[in-house]
C-alpha cells in the first residue's frame, strides 16, 4: 500500500517584535526614573596626615579643634557648633595661604563619623584645610 | 471633467529598528546608573549644611554600616589595602580630579574605623571628596555634640 504524505502547510514563524518594544520602553522608563544624574553633595579636602609631636604642640598659632563625645573644644575653649562656625569665620581662612589655612582636628576614639564629618565640612567651607592629629604609634 | 481617483496607500511604521534603539538605551542606563556600582553598600550618609555639589570621581572608597571597607565596590580587608589600591589607581593621574577619591561612610562608624581609611587615602596620594547629604541647618548626630 502506498503511503501518502500529507503536505505540511508553511506557517508564518516570525517573532512578534511589537510587544518586545513595549517591554523595552517600560525598562527605559524604569531606568530613567531610577538613575541619579544629579550630582552628589560633599566637600573636597586634601588631608595631610600628621602625628602629634612636641613641635606641633608648640605651634600656638595653629587653631585646634578637639572633638569629644559630647563637646567641641576650640583652642581650649568649649564651644557649640554655631560658635565654632563664627570663630572659624573670624579666622578668615579663605584669605590665608598654605600652612596658615591648616586647622588641627583631634577626635576622641568613640567619635562617630557624623560629628567628624560635620566639623570637617565646616572647616572646609570656611576655607581651611583639616589636618588630622593622630597619636604616635596609632597607625 | 473626470477626477483622478487617488489610491489609498498602506503606510506602516518600521518598528524593527526601534527595538534595537530601545535596547541600546537600556544598556546605556544600566551602565550609567549609580546603583549598579554601589548596590551592595548599605550606609546612612552623614549630614551637613556646608556641602556643595560634586561631580562623580572614578575612584571610590566606602565604609558600610557594619564597618566593612570597600574599594571600587569590592570589599578589602583593611585600611592598608585602601592605601595600596588608591596609590595604584592614582599614580598616573596628574590632575586634581584624577587623584580625587570619593569617600562614603556610614554616619555611625567610629573614629577607630574611618580615620585609618582617611589616612590611607591621604598617604596613597588621594584627595578626599567626602560625600554626604546636604541639610538646611546645622545637624549633629543624635545630639551628641551641641
Amino acid at each position: 500500500m502506498r503511503k501518502t504524505f500529507k503536505k505540511k502547510q508553511l506557517t508564518d514563524e516570525a517573532i512578534p517584535t511589537v510587544s518586545l518594544i513595549d517591554i523595552s520602553f517600560l525598562l527605559i522608563i524604569f531606568f530613567i526614573l531610577t538613575t541619579t544624574f544629579q550630582k552628589g553633595t560633599g566637600f573636597v579636602t586634601d588631608i595631610p596626615g600628621g602625628e602629634k609631636t612636641q613641635q606641633v604642640q608648640q605651634q600656638q598659632k595653629t587653631p585646634t579643634i578637639g572633638l569629644q563625645a559630647n563637646k567641641i573644644i576650640f583652642n581650649d575653649d568649649t564651644v557649640t557648633l554655631q560658635e565654632l562656625r563664627k570663630k572659624l569665620a573670624a579666622l578668615n581662612l579663605d584669605q590665608q595661604k598654605d600652612e596658615a589655612k591648616v586647622v588641627m582636628l583631634e577626635a576622641a576614639e568613640n567619635i562617630a563619623y557624623q560629628d567628624y564629618f560635620e566639623i570637617m565640612a565646616m572647616v572646609t567651607a570656611a576655607g581651611g584645610a583639616v589636618a588630622i592629629i593622630r597619636e604616635k604609634g596609632s597607625r | 471633467m473626470a477626477r483622478k481617483k487617488i489610491e489609498a496607500q498602506h503606510v506602516s511604521i518600521p518598528t524593527l529598528s526601534l527595538g534595537d534603539i530601545a535596547f541600546l538605551l537600556i544598556i546605556f542606563f544600566l551602565l550609567s546608573s549609580n546603583f549598579y556600582r554601589e548596590s551592595p553598600l548599605q550606609l546612612k550618609p552623614p549630614r551637613s549644611a556646608d556641602l556643595k555639589n560634586l561631580q562623580e570621581y572614578p575612584v571610590s572608597v566606602s565604609i558600610d554600616r557594619d564597618g566593612r571597607i570597600f574599594l571600587q565596590g569590592k570589599q578589602v580587608p583593611d585600611a592598608e589595602a585602601v592605601n595600596w589600591g588608591v596609590a595604584a589607581l592614582t599614580k598616573d593621574k596628574a590632575t586634581q580630579d584624577g587623584r580625587t577619591v570619593m569617600f562614603k561612610c556610614d554616619d555611625a562608624i567610629t573614629r577607630d574605623v574611618f580615620e585609618p581609611v582617611l589616612d590611607a587615602i591621604s598617604r596613597g596620594g588621594g584627595i578626599i571628596a567626602a560625600m554626604g547629604q546636604r541639610t538646611k541647618q546645622l545637624e549633629a548626630s543624635n545630639g551628641r555634640i551641641p
